[in-house]
């Protein structure tokens, strides 16, 4: 099979063509750099577009995983927004702890199940006094965030049960607190009850390109206690009410069917109202890709739009030229071209002069892809898909271009070709 | 070898192979351009037998229709009426594909400005007709180098016409012509362009040619040339004229 296309390109007289129109383009440098141009600067643009969008959709990615990647679900409370309210919804009062228990239990490919409620309480340590969010957590918040601790510990299961006065501090608010002292083992007066401080967490950190915020840092300012200690000795919120419910599941192709398992158990338990969200982030990051697409789609059109401009110009100075070749073209049929003949031949000649543009450009593109990233702080990625975007397009444009000329070229009369001077 | 008609009784005499009639038949060819007013009788029934190995110069006034008999002799036009049969093969009735096949099988051609391709090499520009044959690229050039060699280039095989005083450039079309082993050489005023003393050396090629067996078909309206040929057709208004021979 390879060998019989093989012998289709050769009796077609293919390799002879390329070498022609290699000998043409050494003859005529400035004609083939403006025949380029055009084609030089779509691919260009194409590869610079492609390669800038490939590395932002990297790094939301790598910004998710810092907490809790793409298996992560999360569930919100969402009042409902009809003004007439019925009985059924105020027996409803939202997310609550027991909601987190049942979808432990019932939902089978959730692994680690992380209710949370806050208080803004005050907090005092020496001259250290303010009023601060305190977290209510559980054990497996660490988890859920890769959250780790630096020093001590995390809340334990022990700390649940027995309603613990201790706390895990983020790095930030351990230096508000303590400033330079240890705070593992001192204790912390939180809504004027001493908790001992049993971990500090290490610190988290993630800046977008080379910007200088950390857009983590929210992380590290967080004072946690267990969440049975912030019912018991604060809200005394009997309902043991939840802001949120972070769900991790054990694979990313799970989570569509683990956050409509987890609407049906928590809808069941709310006696059949959505007064609550399900949030999918992998079907966030896909919504955001769409959206993306809308900009992307642009780049490319301005891209294909450059390419075809590229095109025209070839078409123009092909068929500028074709005069000193119409000669040229007479002896080629008095020697016994036929017309196919003839137009292979300038067909690959075209498509000769845009693969050197789509070559040029797909360098230009690299360089103009890596000079935006630096002007904006986003690092560009280089893809070998790159490469195969740019070739492919410039030979199509070769094609779709050359083959105007062609035709015109195939169709010459020998006799007047011969003739013409 | 002779083939006599009586050989192969029941085939027409179109289909005898080329070694047994002429290589050249036209048989009342007409050849008309445009139509209405204007309309251009450019030949008016030419009939004409050429044998092989033959050296004839086809003469004639400017406008007279020799070079459009020259262009149906070449394969490159058919006649708008009338028989035009070479090598034993009928060309007139021919599609323009068939016709680019006949050309390059039986026609070396062989112009007044040479019509090199600038940009290739004197062996690549041999090797034209060759590549249109679909010969392979040794042998092409094998072939390409022999026929430089019979009119005393091959050294300069790696050379570009540009390189080359006009008589050599005529020399390499000559190669050119002759590379494909045509039934006719067909050259239009060949030393038109070319100073005297160069002109009787490449008309000196042309007669070894013809010693050599090949049938060669000058075209030009210089009698100094024509006399060197065996045999002068004169082409006066689209007609031959009276008085055939020199």
């Amino acid at each position: 099979m390879r060998l019989r296309l093989l012998a289709h390109f050769q009796a077609l007289r293919v390799p002879e063509a390329i070498l022609d129109g290699l000998a043409d383009v050494r003859a005529h440098k400035l004609r083939t750099f403006l025949q380029t141009l055009g084609v030089i600067l779509g691919v260009a643009s194409l590869v610079a577009v492609q390669g800038l969008v490939d590395s932002g959709r990297r790094q939301a990615t790598k910004f998710f995983d810092e907490f809790g990647g793409l298996t992560k679900i999360l569930v919100v409370n969402r009042p409902s927004k009809e003004t007439v309210v019925t009985a059924q919804q105020l027996a409803s009062y939202g997310l609550t702890w027991s909601d987190a228990q049942a979808i432990r239990q019932e939902v089978p490919s959730a692994t680690l199940v992380d209710p949370i409620a806050s208080e803004e309480l005050s907090i005092r340590y020496g001259d250290y006094e303010r009023r601060n969010d305190v977290t209510g957590a559980t054990p497996d918040y660490s988890a859920v965030y890769k959250f780790y601790p630096a020093k001590g510990r995390f809340l334990i299961q022990d700390d649940m049960a027995s309603q613990a006065r201790v706390c895990v501090l983020g790095d930030t608010a351990a230096r508000r607190y303590f400033g330079n002292e240890d705070p593992v083992g001192r204790i912390l007066t939180i809504g004027e009850v001493g908790f001992r401080v049993v971990g500090v967490m290490s610190r988290k950190e993630f800046y977008f390109g080379d910007g200088d915020h950390n857009a983590l840092e929210w992380m590290n300012e967080q004072t946690f206690i267990p969440l049975t200690s912030l019912y018991a000795r604060f809200t005394g919120d009997e309902r043991k009410r939840v802001q949120y419910i972070n769900v991790i599941v054990d694979k990313v192709e799970n989570n569509p069917k683990a956050a409509a398992a987890i609407r049906s158990v928590v809808q069941r338990r709310h006696a059949g109202i959505t007064d609550f969200e399900v949030i999918n982030r992998a079907e966030r990051l896909k919504q955001r890709a769409e959206q993306n697409q809308v900009f992307n789609t642009v780049f490319m059109v301005s891209g294909i739009v450059s390419l075809l401009v590229g095109g025209i110009v070839i078409m123009n100075i092909m068929l500028a030229s074709f005069r000193e070749r119409i000669r040229e073209v007479g002896v080629r049929k008095a020697m016994g071209a036929r017309g196919i003949d003839i137009a292979i031949q300038f067909l690959v000649e075209s498509i000769l002069v845009t693969v050197i543009g789509g070559t040029v450009g797909l360098g230009l593109g690299v360089v103009f892809a890596q000079i935006i990233s630096n002007l904006v702080g986003q690092p560009a990625v280089i893809t070998p898909q790159m490469a195969v975007i740019g070739v492919t397009a410039s030979v199509t444009v070769g094609l779709f271009f050359g083959l105007y000329p062609a035709i015109k070229a195939s169709r010459l009369n020998p006799v007047e070709a011969l003739r013409y001077e | 070898m002779r083939i006599s008609k009586e050989a192969v009784p029941g085939v027409p005499e179109a289909f005898i192979p080329e070694a047994s009639g002429p290589i050249i038949r036209l048989d009342d060819v007409h050849k008309v351009y445009g139509s209405g007013e204007d309309e251009v009788r450019a030949l008016q029934g030419i009939s004409l037998t050429l044998d092989p190995g033959d050296y004839v110069a086809i003469m004639g006034p400017s406008g007279s229709g020799k070079s459009t008999l020259m262009h149906i002799l070449g394969c490159l036009d058919v006649p708008t009426q009338g028989e035009y049969v070479l090598a034993g093969t009928p060309i007139s009735q021919m599609s323009a594909r068939a016709l680019a096949r006949e050309r390059n099988k039986r026609v070396g051609f062989v112009f007044q400005s040479f019509n090199l391709l600038p940009r290739s090499n004197l062996a690549r520009n041999v090797e034209l007709p060759l590549l249109y044959a679909g010969v392979g690229r040794a042998e092409r050039r094998e072939r390409a180098i022999d026929a430089l060699r019979k009119v005393g280039l091959a050294e300069r095989a790696k050379a570009l016409p540009s390189q080359l005083s006009g008589g050599q450039r005529q020399r390499v079309a000559i190669a050119r012509a002759l590379v494909n082993d045509p039934s006719i050489v067909l050259a239009d005023e060949p030393t038109g362009n070319l100073d005297s003393k160069t002109g009787q050396e490449i008309l000196e090629l042309f007669g070894e040619l013809h010693g050599q067996g090949h049938t060669v078909i000058l075209v030009t309206h210089d009698p100094n040339v024509a006399s060197r040929a065996g045999k002068i057709i004169r082409i006066v208004d689209g007609k031959v004229s009276n008085g055939t021979s020199a």
